[in-house]
């Protein structure tokens, strides 16, 4: 397929998108593969999410779990392979990188919040004709999603960087799902929090992922449990194992998922 | 040990505040609101050749507006080269950019200004001129106000360039909305120390820019134009002229004052940027 009849694909999928039908994966990765200076990252990495639910994505560190995520959004875009959501490759996506990333919300594991208020940064990434329609509404509603509407709606306009750092992570959180992505990426988002914190995170989770796709970059093994839902487990930069939760934590298959279910460390080579 | 660094730095500090008391005592004789508005006594000083009845008001805005439109030209060209830096540089290119700076901050003045009269002056046919001197000391601030600009770029968290990326921000919106504001005052410091730094050169302008005298207002950017820096050094070889010496040191003083004035503005708002 040419990059013009790919294109004019991509823009009629994306305006038909509530048509589609839901048996094919929401978003799917064939033999994707990346090398950063020489060293290779990814190595023929293929796994499919289907249009709602939770995958936590798991292994050592340096697995590229996160070079991963910046793949997905186009953070980094000399992979090869393939990457598509919706059935439409990313690369071809209609508006380009810009209104992928507006499509797919990626939450970092360290909290950055701008230098404004909580309302502003709310409406950070929203458009000019978002802003003025509903703008209120979509505040109150992103930070209901994010667990973060009853601690903070009587100081909206005090400064974002005075709140804790779990309740700065759940503001990142709130700001992607301002944008009303359908696909949601999060890289440890609980990694430095409170277990509080963590718990308030967690819930918004499972509630979102009724109604769209999230793969959870996590190290916590314990998390991925409580989360459910898929186990992608990835080490050396190639996907090991796939499976349910439940399957992969008591019964895992592959001997390198086992040796990392028990001493958290992987030798794939 | 202690003592022995502080006794070794001493001289660093004391030298610059003893030469400054040292300028300000000479010049005390003639430190008077007339020496900025010029009066008769002041003007005929040394009769014709002098600029007769103006004070320093006129070499004052001389160096002003020099500086003014150095600072016009080289600003955005700097804001273009850390923004070149920040979004599409290789780190090999980074290098070389910031290997050339590094160069360019090196060049003495004069062979700026000797550029600048082969170059500007007669070349391009422009005399000697306002247009000539500032574009001359435009190109020697250029590489301090592109490593500032540089630098408060790279202030900026990464974390919040990925943040608005994964917004789907473009990347005029992230220099706008996320970039500018956060690096502005940083940005602005590198300003106030091109400023100083402006009034205080001397070789770049001497051979492009200035006259001794004849001068109050330039008619036109191609006009010459008095400066203190040059006036001083046309007072200075007076030497044989007590009161021509007088007016040198209180020409240096106005100077010193309004070199001191940009740099300290830049320190507070340094201090101002550290605390945001």
């Amino acid at each position: 397929m040419n990059s013009d009849v790919k294109i004019k694909y991509a823009k009629r999928e994306y305006e038909n998108e509530a048509d589609l039908a839901t048996s094919q994966p929401y978003l799917s990765l064939e033999n994707l593969s990346l090398s950063l200076s020489g060293e290779s990252i990814l190595n023929d990495i293929s796994f499919a999410l289907p249009h709602t639910g939770i995958n936590s994505l798991i292994g050592p560190s340096g697995a590229g779990k996160s070079s991963l995520l910046r793949c997905l959004t186009l953070l980094y875009d000399d992979w090869q392979g393939s990457i598509a959501i919706n059935g439409i490759e990313t690369r071809a996506w209609f508006g380009g990188e810009d209104a992928l990333r507006r499509h797919v919300g990626l939450i970092a594991q360290k909290p950055s919040v701008f230098p404004a208020s909580i309302y502003q940064n709310i409406i950070f990434g929203l458009s000019r004709k978002e802003r003025k329609q509903n703008q209120s509404v979509r505040v109150e509603q992103s930070l209901k999603q994010a667990a973060l509407w009853d601690e903070v709606k009587e100081r909206l306009h005090v400064p974002a960087n005075t709140l804790s750092v779990g309740q700065q992570q759940r503001l990142c959180l709130a700001r992607a799902l301002a944008l009303e992505p359908k696909v949601l990426l999060l890289d440890e988002p609980t990694a430095s929090l409170d277990p509080r914190s963590k718990q308030l995170i967690e819930t918004s989770l499972h509630d979102l992922a009724k109604t769209m796709p999230i793969l959870c970059v996590t190290h916590d093994l314990e998390q991925a449990q409580r989360l459910q839902g898929q186990v992608i487990f990835m080490c050396d930069g190639k996907v090991i194992e796939t499976a349910a939760a439940d399957d992969f934590f008591q019964s895992p298959e592959r001997i390198e998922s086992r040796e990392f279910l028990r001493w958290s460390v992987c030798d794939c080579d | 040990m202690k003592i022995f660094l502080c006794l070794l730095a001493l001289p660093a500090l004391l030298l610059p505040l003893a030469c400054f008391f040292y300028i300000v005592v000479q010049a005390w004789p003639a430190l008077n609101w007339q020496l900025i508005a010029g009066s008769e006594t002041v003007g005929n000083l040394f009769g014709d050749v002098s600029s007769a009845g103006h004070g320093l008001w006129s070499q004052i805005s001389g160096s002003l507006l020099m500086m003014a439109l150095a600072c016009l030209l080289a600003a955005p060209i700097a804001l273009s080269i850390a923004l070149f830096h920040a979004l599409w540089a290789t780190p090999s290119q980074k290098r070389m950019l910031i290997t050339i700076l590094q160069i360019l901050q090196g060049i003495p003045p004069i062979v700026y200004g000797l550029c600048g009269l082969i170059l500007l002056v007669h070349l391009l046919h422009w005399g000697i001129s306002l247009a000539a001197g500032g574009v001359i000391l435009g190109v020697v601030i250029l590489p301090l106000l592109s490593s500032n600009a540089i630098h408060a770029l790279e202030r900026i968290p990464v974390e919040q360039t990925e943040s608005a990326k994964a917004l789907g921000l473009t990347s005029v919106a992230i220099i706008m909305r996320v970039w500018l504001p956060a690096a502005w005052p940083g940005m602005l410091t590198g300003l106030l120390l091109a400023m100083a730094r402006a009034l205080s050169e001397t070789a770049p302008i001497l051979f492009t820019a200035t006259v001794f005298s004849g001068i109050t207002w330039p008619d036109s950017i191609f006009s010459p134009v008095t400066s203190l820096q040059t006036h001083i050094f046309y007072l200075a070889q007076e030497g044989s002229n007590a009161h021509a010496v007088d007016m040198a040191w209180a020409s240096a003083t106005v100077l010193l004052v309004l070199v001191v004035f940009f740099s300290l503005s830049a320190r507070f708002l340094r201090r101002y940027e550290e605390s945001v």
